[in-house]
């Protein structure tokens, strides 16, 4: 199973990662023995089990109250008018 | 005309008003008029370590809307993340439904018939949470140097409805979309009066072609003006055989028109799975009976009620149901002073007037009010007028006439008539006078009412106009006549 | 009286009793912590001046013969990745340099209200993805035991800090062995309960469907003590069980239980280990209890099913860092998101990068079914044939690590040989079941922990075999430092 530099690449574009080129070469290569050691799970028996699933009873839902958080939330000191100041968008 | 087969599907979000908090945490759903991130906690700003809490409120408003558009709903439902980024995403995921290995979203495979005899098929509708607001500084996202950020926003529940391609074109999708309004307005989980509350994407094909899809569209009246636009536009294409690009496209609001998105270099992957912080919600065998008991009535029902029970005729239904606000005014009148028809008859005709002038000026203004915002009438004023028609006080024109007062004063109408009645001059000796003053100045009339009966109401209406309309008609009339005769 | 030596209750008691106050005994922990601090590096946050207020009020209040918790005075390190209001939380990240929470974790405000005082955050590997605290940006936590070893982790802060009697109980986190690993390189009892069972809110998450928060001591006492205090349903958590009721678990000793010796786990670890833990079995078999081997044949997806959960669901989970709400100082005037994004998240460490790049992997399309759905279906065959060795007995047993600590940078340019390490470990979190490491002895100078698993919510019968074992072996518990 081969991963390619650019796969990570692009992975690294999905997941918002810069990377160095030296960096990029040495991930290619560990993500690749990784992976390949992941496909341990072909090697599964193919029977019928069903994943494990977590349930909840609709009435044990949150009720529909307001609250308000007096706390300050937002930890960031670029602000503007209470707005975040965030990167320009082009 | 059209030969080309075009195809229109819709992606509507409708905000959950009628829910007090957000979807996944306890702040107030109503974000509107607040100073920015001040309506915010740890979990909708996407604070280390908190997890979200579902709200039980909007999973019955979702169950409701499902059934309303005929759809089925699971045994359980689950949420799914939908992972990307973006500023105004505060988990760089978004929570939402997913509809694949055996999991369904609330609802699925539904239709609604719309026109009669016409279905839209609704493929899904599902739960997810509204992202937060970007806002430029300069006003415009190409010139910005940055981008300011409003999370108020962020975490409020919205259903998502999506159609099949159903609509073969735009004036079908505007009856839907009237027809989605008056469901949700009736079923009071949505204030589509409220901005943004409603938006509407659409995608639509001509002749076979790619499928373009159209966002950024604010409201539901900009949808037909897009979907035109777009059509046309497709349209030129296919006819110089340009092949029409798969693609999505913006609604310029400002300049009318579907303009090309920025291209992506590369391709996005949501990279769906199951959320782990929220377990399947089972909703058990009872849970459908429970909606459809606590669901308030949808617009169908109300308008076979409405004939069914108060005689109406189809038509004046369908007018009276077609806006939940109309509707309720109509039973509250009732209430009042039982006579439907009639007062089903002055909303329809006479009040629907009064308000279509107040909205066509609003429309210039752009602005969207309650339906009777401006008016000062309510349904015991209806009422009041209808039972003095009914009691024979006054006569129809008489009626239309203190209805406009009304409308403008918010006087009861029976007060109104009283007042009328008591401004009449009946004073014979004025009335007199009056007649005689308009006989010498009517001479040539008077001649022709001598051979002419029906010439008399013309000198009726000169009285009446120097006596500045407080004259008895009645009285007056039978003066006049008698004049008539006598020289 | 050298306090800092003490065990929990022996604090709650002796407090209670005025034998000493709070203030001696939490001045004694900050002196200890100066001492031994510069050796280990388990700390990356002090509490000292606020946890000497705390002392001094609740000595007050006793004074004052007012009712005070069943923890009162009790000095906690608390893992670096749950959430306490006020005091820096860092997952020992860049991307988490400045951050205060602005509220508490579940856990935290029940040690509050039990009176337990804070006396630090402890180091860990960054955002709690590694096995030996290395990948923590203040530079890994060293053993207390043998400080050119590592320490275990990822709550390697709070395993050193217990051994090393820099407090009397932490609490860490465990999602692949993270308080488990860590309390069996230093020497610690370290509990990862039921999936559940204590609330994650205020936990930083890593990998939600399989992490837990969990105590360490010194003692399986002390373990029980704190697990008392924290455990329970929380409607803040909605996958904490809904069982209403409050727990309460005993210290008791019971013998002649059933105990299955895993082959896998047995046969997979070194000749220095397996000798240790062959010994633990015959010090069981003294208690009465009845020891066979027992093989459970899933294990050998264990791990590849571990790590394409826990990287899929970190890769998600921490997406959201980017900077923009909180983290550290950068402007993000200049930049176009994107950019600002990326190189914002440039600074997460090696090893976050790299489990986020493979957890995109797993989840992305086309690989979904391959790798995700499948360590789903492999956590479920492992769940069935575990259940159904709870039948025929009441505990599995084996080493919870293969190898003795090993030396500081030895490992770490190799990943997947670091991730062989967690081989004994995940079983618990994939099926959810809670698992204990108690010391079961040394070897070559070096401790060894015994892993315990019980069904799930057999919390229970697990404390009680691990108390049991604990009395039987009386094996040291401080090192020289």
């Amino acid at each position: 199973m081969v991963v390619t530099i650019e796969e990570v690449k692009h992975l690294g574009w999905l997941a918002k990662l810069e990377m160095s080129d030296a960096e990029l070469q040495r991930y290619t290569t560990q993500i690749e023995d990784i992976v390949n050691y992941l496909n341990k799970l072909d090697t599964m028996p193919l029977e019928q089990a069903e994943p494990i699933m977590l349930k909840k009873k609709f009435s044990e839902l949150r009720k529909d109250t307001p609250e308000t958080f007096e706390d300050r939330v937002l930890g960031t000191a670029y602000m503007k008018d209470s707005f975040v100041k965030g990167p320009r968008m082009i | 005309m059209t030969t080309i087969a075009t195809k229109i599907g819709l992606e509507i979000h409708c905000q959950l008003t009628g829910a007090k908090s957000k979807l996944f945490c306890r702040c107030s759903s109503d974000y509107r008029g607040k100073a920015p991130n001040t309506n915010i906690c740890p979990i909708c700003a996407g604070l280390p370590g908190t997890l979200p809490l579902l709200n039980k409120k909007t999973v019955e408003f979702a169950a409701m809307i499902s059934l309303a558009l005929g759809c089925k709903l699971p045994d359980e439902i689950a949420f799914y993340r939908k992972n990307y980024f973006y500023p105004d995403l505060p988990k760089n995921f978004q929570l939402t439904q997913y509809n694949a290995y055996n999991i369904t979203s609330i609802g699925v495979n539904g239709k609604l018939e719309y026109i009669s005899s016409k279905d839209a098929r609704i493929r899904r509708v599902q739960l997810e949470e509204d992202p937060g607001r970007l806002v430029y500084a300069s006003g415009n996202m190409d010139t910005s140097v940055y981008v300011l950020i409003d999370y108020n926003r962020a975490g409020v529940p919205l259903v998502e409805i999506v159609t099949e391609p159903d609509f073969i074109d735009p004036k079908e999708v505007r009856m839907f979309l009237d027809k989605i309004t008056s469901i949700i307005e009736h079923l009071e989980i949505c204030d589509t009066k409220l901005e943004g509350s409603v938006r509407c994407d659409a995608n639509v094909s001509v002749d076979g072609g790619n499928k373009v899809e159209i966002k950024n569209i604010s409201s539901f009246a900009d949808v037909e003006k897009a979907l035109r636009y777009e059509i046309t536009r497709q349209r030129t294409m296919a006819s110089r055989e340009i092949q029409v690009r798969s693609e999505t496209r913006h609604w310029d609001d400002a300049r009318k028109v579907t303009k090309e998105s920025r291209t992506k270099e590369e391709e996005q992957d949501y990279r769906y799975f199951p959320e782990p912080d929220i377990p399947m919600v089972v909703l058990g065998s009872e849970f459908v009976s429970f909606i459809k008991q606590s669901m308030p009535e949808l617009p169908d029902k109300r308008k076979e009620r409405f004939m069914s029970d108060y005689g109406l005729s189809d038509h004046i239904a369908k007018v009276i149901i077609g806006n939940k606000e109309l509707a309720d005014f109509f039973e509250s009148a009732i209430a009042v002073y039982f006579s439907p028809k009639e007062i089903a008859n002055w909303i329809v005709t006479d009040l629907m007037s009064f308000i279509d002038e107040r909205t066509k000026k609003e429309e210039e203004e752009e602005k969207e009010h309650s339906l009777f915002a401006g008016l000062k009438v309510g349904p015991e004023h209806i009422a009041d007028l209808a039972r003095i028609v009914d009691q024979n006080m006054i006569n129809r024109a008489t009626a239309k006439q203190i209805l406009g007062q009304t409308v403008r004063t918010g006087e009861m109408p029976s007060a109104l008539a009283k007042k009328m009645q008591a401004n009449r001059i009946d004073d014979v000796s004025v009335l007199t006078q009056a007649v005689q003053s308009v006989f010498e100045m009517e001479q040539a009339a008077v001649q022709d009412a001598r051979r002419n009966t029906n010439v008399a109401n013309f000198l009726l209406g000169k009285v009446m106009k120097i006596t500045k309309g407080k004259a008895d008609p009645k009285i007056v009339l039978e003066m006049i006549q008698k004049k008539l005769k006598e020289d | 009286m050298s306090l800092d030596t003490l065990h929990v209750e022996q604090v709650v008691q002796g407090i209670k009793s005025r034998e000493f106050s709070v203030e001696e005994y939490i001045s004694q922990i900050f002196e200890r912590i100066e001492k031994v601090e510069p050796k280990i590096n388990a700390l990356v946050t002090l509490n000292k001046e606020e946890g000497l207020n705390r002392a001094r009020r609740l000595d007050k209040k006793i004074r004052e013969g007012k009712q005070s918790g069943p923890l009162a005075g009790v000095a906690l390190s608390i893992k670096d990745n749950i959430c306490t209001k006020g005091m820096k939380t860092t997952c020992a990240s860049k991307m988490l340099e400045s951050y205060v929470p602005a509220y508490d974790a579940t856990v935290i405000k029940r040690l509050m209200t039990a009176d337990a005082i804070i006396i630090g955050k402890a180091n860990l590997d960054e955002f709690a993805m590694g096995s030996t605290t290395e990948f923590s940006r203040y530079g890994p936590t060293r053993n207390p035991w043998d400080i050119s070893r590592v320490s275990g982790g990822s709550s390697g802060g709070s395993a050193a800090s217990v051994a090393a009697l820099e407090c009397t109980a932490s609490l860490g986190s465990d999602t692949g062995g993270s308080v488990r690993c860590p309390a069996s390189f230093c020497s610690a009892v370290g509990l990862k309960p039921t999936y559940g069972l204590v609330s994650r809110f205020g936990l930083v998450s890593y990998a939600n469907s399989l992490e837990q928060i969990g105590p360490v001591g010194r003692t399986v006492s002390d373990v029980v003590s704190v697990l008392n205090v924290i455990a329970g349903s929380d409607e803040n958590d909605h996958t904490t069980t809904t069982n209403d009721s409050k727990p309460t678990y005993l210290l008791k000793e019971r013998n002649g239980l059933r105990v299955g010796l895993v082959t896998e786990f047995i046969k997979g670890a070194d000749s220095a280990v397996s000798k240790v833990i062959y010994k633990a079995v015959d010090t069981l078999e003294k208690q009465d209890c009845n020891c066979e081997e027992v093989s459970l044949p899933s294990v050998q997806y264990a791990l590849a099913s571990y790590y394409t959960i826990a990287t899929a669901e970190a890769s998600s989970n921490l997406a959201r860092y980017d900077n923009i709400r909180y983290g550290f100082d950068m402007n993000p005037e200049g930049y176009e998101w994107n950019s600002y994004f990326a190189r914002a998240r440039s600074n997460f460490g090696e090893e976050a990068k790299r489990r986020i790049i493979v957890g995109s992997y797993v989840l992305s399309s086309g690989y979904f079914g391959r790798y995700y759905m499948k360590a789903h279906q492999a956590r479920s065959l492992l769940k069935h044939e575990m259940e159904n060795l709870f039948q025929r007995y009441d505990v599995l047993i084996g080493p919870t690590m293969p190898i003795l600590p090993f030396k500081i940078g030895e490992r770490i340019d190799d990943p997947l040989k670091m991730y062989l390490v967690d081989i004994d470990t995940v079983v618990a979190n994939l099926t959810g079941m809670p698992a204990v490491s108690v010391p079961a002895g040394f070897a070559e100078g070096l401790p060894v922990g015994l892993q315990i698993i019980a069904d799930q919510f057999a919390e229970q019968t697990l404390l009680d075999v691990a108390y049991s074992f604990e009395q039987a072996a009386k094996v040291q518990r401080s090192p020289d430092l």
